[in-house]
């Protein structure tokens, strides 16, 4: 029995240590009894190195859903790979993550660059990042946008890998088209840790990648959801193309749980929010009497009718 | 004599072909090796160095000293030199083609130029012989020659070569790389072959040019590190700073980088002598540093990056976009390699962009695309690109951007710009160029960038 113990206690050691070493790996618990604070959702408590822990060191999305099934939202100090299916999609997942960026960099008190790291054909293949574009859509000015180009994949991984232990980055996106052996569990790994000690997110942006294993706490797939129509004060404009909405599927995380979420991108508060309803439901129903100013009417119910019972 | 007719009278003859380029280069790799005498070295015709030694003589024991090692070294490199060394370039040349390799004092030009034949003064060989049928066959008759008449029958060339090797007119000889404001070389008894060593020597150093540094109140802008080889082979190594330096620990941290992107030099025998040069220099700006001790380290270390990647991976590796006061998205920004990072005012076309919606990737090269249009001069309804076809759920648009008219002379046409949301949700940017109703060629269109 108390050798038993003795081992379960070591077992306990080992595990600690291995989580210390491979950075804070929460436990996944049911709720109840655990005492802690019910940080991320109704129903999970994470627990750190034994202790509770709340939203520190994490960038809340801003999306409920998204951030109970991210554990609090994305993690700063880590790895994040960010998927696009396809080479088309690269517009979303750029988008996904320099928003991402903007939103970190709306709490940040130091204005730092973002490095943007690339090789080979990916930004004639998927395009080059535009400025103005970014300026508009996220306000992240000219001024704080740093491009980084390798003509081989290597150099790019030595760009990032560099840059990922810097302090004065914001953020460090490093774009990586197609299927390649050289971004393996290795590759990733070393890039994870540098990212940890830096204390800044590193996105790894993949087009048209297999998911392939990754030391990355969080991989998210990200692709173009239809845009919401702009709205007047009549109603919806036929036609009319929104706020960027995207379709995001976490398919790994501190929390295993695999789940989607439609996000929208509010360029004016530039924050994401969740869409509850699909944009379908938003049709012009091209309504002309203007809606009751106290609310819409009750609709009568039928209620317990005491007429009905004889007939029951 | 053609080369048929030499072989007739010397059957044994070897015919090489002339490759002045090859000599070209040879001469070249020469003058860089020369550059251990002084970094004044310029080319002379397509068989000749000037050297410029002032202030370099007593590195090396005396002007005969000097004379007699550079001649020994390069026989020993194989080649047969002469040499001369005067106080003007043109008694130097002629010292050099037609006299004994001794140094000619200054003021000793005259008598020794008077036994020389008219060549020796530089001038093309018509010259020369109009010179010798009037019986001047010696430079010494030529001085003793009224001016006026010489002139007028020959041009003021040979008067002018003559001031020149006299020291009565100042002759500039251009050298041919640029010279470095402070340079710190050192020479070894052994030559060093492993990279270790180089870098020991590069900190060696870049701590005497900083102190020189130091002294100047600058840091450098652009390092060269020349590595002279054993059997005359010069490398040389160029990196940029985006910021004034003078640390030897950070100039060694970009050198290694450049050692790296080159794969390495081929240090074959090892290298006898180490240079280190500040090409640029600029002001170096003392920083304080707060209470804590800390200053603006982030920017430097930002700094240091850039460079190094720079240093590897090429100049045009690490670049900052900035915006241009244009209409045509393409150009409305610019690249330019990273220069410290300076969050200021917003430049003047920042402000017009924040009201436009504009793609977040561009493709710098707009990729033509087929497109059905409802209406021609409506917004898609279908389009293919890159061999796919898209259905178009939503469009907003035409904006107008017209040429740049002021800019180009051939200005390009008109462009109607539409947002377009395929059916799956993606965000494109399409232009349709031109109009329907004039001109021959119907209006193409065009996939310019994607949105988020």
């Amino acid at each position: 029995m108390a050798t038993s113990a003795v081992a379960r206690e070591a077992v306990c050691a080992l595990r600690r240590e291995i989580a210390r070493i491979e950075g804070t790996l929460p436990e996944r618990l049911e709720p109840a009894e655990v005492a802690g604070s019910a940080s991320a959702g109704a129903d999970i408590v994470l627990r750190r190195q034994g202790a509770a822990d709340g939203t520190a060191g994490l960038l809340p999305t801003g999306a409920g859903g998204l951030d109970a099934a991210l554990g609090g939202g994305l993690p700063l100090a880590a790895l994040v790979e960010i998927h696009g299916r396809e080479t088309r999609d690269a517009g979303a997942v750029a988008g996904f993550a320099l928003a991402m960026v903007a939103l970190a960099r709306r709490q940040a008190t130091v204005k730092a660059p973002l490095l943007w790291v690339t090789a080979g054909e990916t930004f004639p293949e998927a395009g080059s990042p535009y400025a103005p574009g970014i300026l508009h859509r996220f306000g992240l000015p000219p001024a704080a946008l740093l491009v980084a180009q390798g003509r081989r994949l290597e150099d790019a991984l030595w760009v990032a890998e560099e840059a990922a232990a810097l302090g004065a980055l914001s953020a460090v996106l490093l774009e990586v088209r197609g299927h390649t052996p050289k971004l393996d569990l290795t590759a990733t790994r070393r890039l994870h840790r540098r990212t940890q000690a830096a204390g800044r997110p590193l996105y790894l942006l993949r087009h048209a990648g297999e998911p392939a294993p990754t030391a990355a706490p969080v991989r998210l797939v990200v692709s173009a959801a239809p845009a919401a129509k702009r709205h007047s004060l009549s109603g919806a404009l036929a036609g009319s193309i929104g706020p960027p909405a995207f379709t995001v599927a976490v398919s790994r995380s501190r929390l295993g749980m695999p789940a989607t979420f439609t996000l929208e991108w509010n360029d004016d508060e530039r924050a994401f929010n969740e869409r509850r309803s699909d944009p379908g439901g938003v049709q012009d129903h091209g309504a002309v009497v203007s809606p009751a100013a106290d609310g819409a009417h009750p609709q009568g119910t039928a209620g317990a009718g005491l007429a009905f019972r004889g007939a029951a | 004599m053609g080369v048929a007719d030499a072989r007739a009278m010397h059957p044994g003859l070897d015919v090489i072909e002339a490759e002045p380029e090859a000599d070209r280069r040879l001469l070249e790799s020469l003058a860089d090796w020369c550059d251990r005498y002084t970094p004044l070295v310029a080319l002379c015709g397509e068989d000749g160095l000037f050297l410029d030694i002032t202030g370099c003589v007593h590195l090396f024991g005396g002007e005969q000293a000097m004379l007699d090692e550079v001649l020994e070294r390069l026989y020993s490199q194989g080649f047969r030199a002469r040499a001369g060394l005067a106080s003007t370039p043109g008694m130097a040349w002629a010292a050099a083609r037609f006299l004994r390799p001794v140094p000619i004092e200054p003021g000793a030009e005259a008598p020794a130029l008077a036994g020389l034949p008219p060549a020796a003064l530089r001038l093309e060989p018509p010259a020369c012989k109009g010179l010798e049928s009037l019986g001047l066959r010696t430079v010494g008759a030529l001085m003793e020659t009224p001016r006026g008449p010489l002139v007028r029958r020959f041009g003021k060339l040979p008067v002018m070569r003559l001031d020149q090797a006299l020291g009565r007119l100042e002759e500039a000889v251009s050298p041919r790389l640029p010279v470095a404001p402070l340079s710190v070389e050192r020479r070894l008894a052994e030559p060093v072959v492993l990279e270790e060593d180089i870098e020991r020597l590069l900190l060696l150093l870049s701590a005497t040019l900083k102190a020189d540094l130091e002294r100047r109140d600058e840091g450098a802008r652009l390092l060269q590190l020349a590595l002279f080889r054993v059997d005359g082979a010069v490398h040389r190594l160029t990196v940029g700073a985006s910021r004034p330096l003078r640390e030897p620990a950070l100039i060694l941290k970009l050198f290694r980088e450049k050692l790296k992107a080159v794969g390495g030099v081929d240090a074959d025998y090892g290298f006898e002598m180490v240079r280190l040069s500040a090409l640029e220099a600029a002001p170096f700006a003392a920083e304080q540093v707060d209470l804590a001790g800390e200053s603006k380290a982030d920017d430097a270390g930002l700094a240091l990056f850039a460079d190094r990647v720079r240093a590897r991976l090429g100049d045009r590796s690490i670049l900052r976009p900035v915006t241009v006061e244009s209409h045509i998205p393409e150009r409305a920004v610019a690249f330019v390699p990273f220069a410290g990072f300076a969050e200021g005012a917003p430049s003047k076309g920042e402000a017009y962009f924040l009201s436009r919606e504009r793609p977040v990737r561009l493709f710098p090269h707009p990729e033509p695309v087929e497109v059905m249009a409802e209406i021609p001069e409506g917004p898609p309804a279908r389009f293919r690109w890159r061999r796919a076809s898209y259905r178009v759920a939503g469009a907003e648009g035409p904006e107008r951007i017209a040429p740049e008219w002021w800019q180009e002379k051939e200005a390009g046409e008109t462009r109607d710009y539409y947002r377009v949301e395929d059916d799956s949700g993606r965000r494109y940017w399409l232009y349709r160029e031109g109009f329907y109703d004039k001109g021959e060629t119907p209006p193409r269109w065009f996939m310019q960038g994607v949105f988020a």
